[in-house]
């Protein structure tokens, strides 16, 4: 009698997942354009906000190119999925000082954190034409490029996945932005496009699974709060020497259980 | 006041034995949890074929690497002094990459690979590419044969509605920018921004006439109302070309600019709402290039106040271009043979059309002969004829 309960209420707890069907591959259409937008969208202001931070730089307006560096490559950090299909670009627009074996000296050392490097570590804006016209260049040829292509809806899906990972591995230690410390802008930035593809795909990730769909949420509150913690007035965020340690500790759970649960989203769309 | 400070006590012998036996049990431990993952590593390794990369300073080894078609796993084991990443490049394109392996572990990339020959970046960016052969084999034979499955379209069609999305922009700005002019009461740049919108309205045209209702407020043409032009029911584009172009007058079309803005909005909103299966998005082309081939080019009818008929044909045919070209990757891998058709009748319509460029823009279609107009019609009857094989070929109307 008592097992038969619990066979049913097994039964009945396990048998909805059964009875939803697979994701129709027609119902990722929506979802995968519509990111198409918000990338295309990001990217414009990527071009328009580099165009900034670079005139800033070229006249020699040091203050202004220190407070634009991070908000402008929220914008790129917001679409790595995406930006990062392009190998080259994302070498010469993202690459930090160890991807080079010459460190700073590395001729094709170049983009933004080349840039970080001169603003925030040698305090100056003195011979950056060729970086800052070779970033602008190389922005525009993303944006030509992204505009061309046609979103692998596996690359759109797992890209949540990639987001928390990138934060995983290369915010909580501090190490993206280690001249100008604006690596919470980054982090935000990361976070917000993960959550933007899970907000995209919701309504199909609901059907197949909503519990997962509860946690995920859950996790995504709790990283938003502790970094809300540093916000500034501006709408900023303080450098990140400021976190403490507390904090970051907080966030290495939370931030590796969405890395973990997001990476599960691909096989519950259909596109493994 | 103060309490004596406690002074540490020397280790007792007893004290001293215990830490030296608990170091030999971690140490045994360890010893057995390193057989446990290696015995482990070497199950995966087993079980799953996994191909074993070591990046090291200054190249991976191995460097050069050969696998059957499908499903592959590479084990990356970093000892490097840095933290890097492995990919998989197709051009400059990566196909899969696992960023950030610290130094000294080890991470799994799980790639399915088509045949052919992709490079690998390997650790730092000056170090050498590697490079890795895809073999094909009869299973990947046997799929490049095979008719696409139906997530093989979530591309394309998505970067259709991608399209339909921009274009609808563009069809609302410019009705707008029209709208303006006539509310201002400049006939002559309301004459000029008609042309703009109408081409961005003709490159929507295909997926537009799927809406029936809401098309016919915005396309109709006098002839479908009892009363024709007099009609009071006569309302969107048609009638503004009317009045702008036959009655050279901006009486009575502010209320119908209006409500034109309304229409192209909503069929830009219904345009994103609807969804629209695989074979429909070569029919709608193929529709559209057979109306223009059986009536509109001979007619021209549909542009019969202003004669900007070969405007709205040029972007019928950027549509049928922007279609085979999100096809292209499909058709390539299991229709090859269509697409030399398909290409040289697209080419073949351009250089008609181009024909009739100069440097103002269009020739008027008043000026178009009979027999011009016959050819333009052969070429649009030819593309469309063309892309009608994609749906059998690629077994579009039989997806799963």
């Amino acid at each position: 009698m008592k097992k038969s309960i619990i066979a049913l209420s097994l039964l009945m707890t396990l048998s909805p997942l059964s009875a939803f069907a697979a994701t129709a591959p027609l119902d990722l259409v929506g979802p995968v354009s519509d990111y198409k937008i918000y990338v295309t969208e990001e990217i414009a202001e990527l071009v328009t906000q580099t165009q900034a931070f670079t005139t800033a730089i070229n006249k020699g307006d040091l203050a202004t190119a220190k407070k634009l560096y991070a908000p402008t490559r929220v914008h790129y950090e917001s679409i790595e999925p995406i930006a990062e299909l392009f190998s080259d670009l994302d070498a010469s627009i993202d690459s930090r000082v160890d991807d080079h074996e010459k460190g700073v000296t590395a001729e094709d050392f170049t983009g933004f954190h080349r840039i970080e490097y001169a603003l925030f570590s040698q305090n100056s804006t003195q011979g950056l034409e060729a970086l800052t016209a070779k970033l602008n260049t190389d922005v525009n040829d993303l944006k030509t490029r992204v505009d061309g292509l046609t979103f692998p809806p596996e690359k759109v899906v797992g890209g949540a996945a990639a987001l928390l990972e990138e934060v995983a591995a290369t915010k909580i230690s501090g190490e993206e932005d280690r001249y100008s410390h604006t690596d919470l802008y980054d982090f935000q930035g990361n976070i917000d496009g993960a959550k933007k593809i899970v907000d995209l795909f919701r309504g199909q990730i609901d059907k197949q699974d909503k519990v997962f769909l509860a946690k995920v949420d859950k996790n995504f509150a709790t990283v938003d709060k502790i970094l809300a913690k540093y916000k500034t007035p501006d709408g900023g965020f303080q450098t990140y020497d400021k976190v403490k340690e507390n904090d970051r500790k907080a966030l290495v759970g939370p931030v590796n259980t969405l890395a973990e649960d997001l990476s599960t989203l691909r096989g519950k769309l259909g596109l493994n | 006041m103060s309490s004596p400070t406690p002074q540490p006590a020397p280790p007792s012998r007893a004290l001293r034995w215990a830490v030296a036996g608990s170091v030999v049990v971690m140490i045994a431990a360890g010893g057995l949890f390193y057989y446990a993952s290696q015995l482990a590593a070497s199950k995966r390794q087993a079980n799953h074929n996994e191909i074993t990369v070591t990046i090291h300073d200054h190249a991976c080894e191995p460097n050069a690497l050969s696998v059957p078609a499908g499903r592959a796993s590479f084990r990356i084991v970093n000892r490097s002094d840095r933290a890097v990443e492995w990919e998989i490049l197709d051009g400059v394109l990566v196909v899969e990459e696992r960023e950030n392996i610290a130094p000294g572990l080890s991470q799994v990339i799980n790639a399915n690979l088509l045949p052919g020959d992709y490079a690998i970046t390997c650790g730092l960016l000056s170090n050498p590419r590697g490079t890795l052969h895809v073999t094909p084999t009869a299973e990947s034979d046997a799929q490049a044969k095979a008719k696409p499955s139906m997530v093989a379209f979530i591309g394309p069609l998505s970067e259709f509605r991608v399209y339909l999305s921009g274009q609808g922009s563009a069809l609302v700005k410019t009705t707008t920018a029209l709208q303006h002019a006539i509310d201002a009461g400049d006939l002559g740049q309301a004459q000029t921004l008609y042309v703009p919108a109408r081409e961005a309205y003709q490159r929507l045209a295909p997926a537009a006439q799927r809406l029936a209702e809401l098309d016919n407020a915005i396309n109709a043409r006098a002839d479908y109302f009892e009363h024709r032009e007099q009609d009071p029911a006569f309302i969107g584009f048609h009638r503004l070309e009317y009045g702008l172009f036959q009655q050279h007058s901006l009486d009575g079309l502010a209320p119908i600019a209006q409500r034109l803005v309304n229409d192209v909005t909503a069929l830009k909103q219904q345009l994103l709402a609807q969804s629209l299966p695989p074979e429909q998005l070569v029919n709608i082309v193929v529709r559209n290039l057979n109306s223009l081939a059986d009536v509109r080019a001979a007619s021209g009818e549909e542009e019969r106040y202003s004669h900007i008929d070969l405007n709205g044909f040029a972007a019928n045919l950027q549509v049928a271009h922007k279609v085979v070209e999100l096809m292209r990757p499909l058709l390539s891998k299991s229709a090859a043979a269509l697409l030399p058709t398909i290409d040289s009748a697209l080419a073949a319509f351009d250089s008609e059309l181009q024909g009739f460029k100069g440097d103002n823009g269009y020739a008027r279609y008043d000026s178009i002969t009979v027999d011009q107009r016959k050819q333009i019609a052969d070429k649009a009857k030819a593309l469309a004829a063309a892309l009608d094989g994609i749906d059998p070929a690629l077994g579009l109307s039989g997806l799963q």
